[in-house]
């Protein structure tokens, strides 16, 4: 599941169709702080993150915090099972 | 109760209570509960509630702006990321902050924060 600013989403296609049809060319994330925490039984891990979001030819860079929850795979990698993204307006 | 009037419920009665009389959140906590306030990390309702009942500021209100709410696994927890303003007593400008809870399901049919990550927001 994808939450994009109020905006609710679940599926890893309709996830990627939503993050590709975002309106700009080219961005750079900028991290600022990453905080994890082991979420329960299951194995999962939350990783909270804020930081900066540079648009290219925008002047100033937007702020943001964004929050996964991390589930393992089999394979012993971690899949994005939540995903909550927030501009941090001034 | 649908998932988002749970979220709004929480938020609305920890903020509350936070504002009002912080020694009164221990019991939205466990002993296995989790804080990360300002990147300190915290376990463990009692050890949770003394580092919020110190915090150097007497009165607080928080403003919040947005809350997104996700279920967060066959747990039956839920994930509630809330943004806002923290106004301090005396002080001009209000902080920004991010704060997000996971809540899992208590026998009794409530919640109780699990995880808890606490981000003010620098301009």
């Amino acid at each position: 599941m994808l939450t994009f600013e109020g905006q609710k989403i679940m599926g890893s296609q309709n996830i990627v169709a939503k993050l590709t049809s975002l309106p700009f060319q080219q961005c750079q994330h900028q991290i600022t702080t990453v905080d994890c925490q082991p979420s329960g039984p299951a194995g999962g891990m939350l990783v909270f993150v804020s930081g900066n979001l540079q648009l290219a030819g925008e002047q100033h860079a937007l702020k943001f915090s964004q929050l996964f929850h991390l589930m393992p795979t089999p394979q012993g990698s971690f899949y994005v099972f939540n995903d909550i993204f927030r501009l941090n307006y001034a | 109760m649908d998932p988002d009037s749970v979220a709004k419920a929480f938020v609305e009665h920890y903020y509350s209570t936070f504002d009002a009389n912080r020694a009164g959140l221990a019991n939205l906590y466990q002993e296995g509960s989790m804080l990360t306030f300002e990147g300190q990390k915290i376990m463990g309702s009692q050890n949770i509630v003394a580092k919020l009942t110190s915090l150097p500021f007497q009165q607080c209100k928080h403003h919040i702006t947005t809350v997104d709410c996700q279920p967060s696994g066959p747990a039956g927890g839920m994930l509630v990321f809330v943004s806002g303003n923290l106004q301090l007593a005396g002080e001009q400008h209000a902080l920004k902050f991010s704060q997000m809870f996971h809540l899992m399901p208590t026998p009794q049919g409530s919640f109780y924060v699990f995880n808890d990550i606490f981000r003010l927001n620098y301009a």
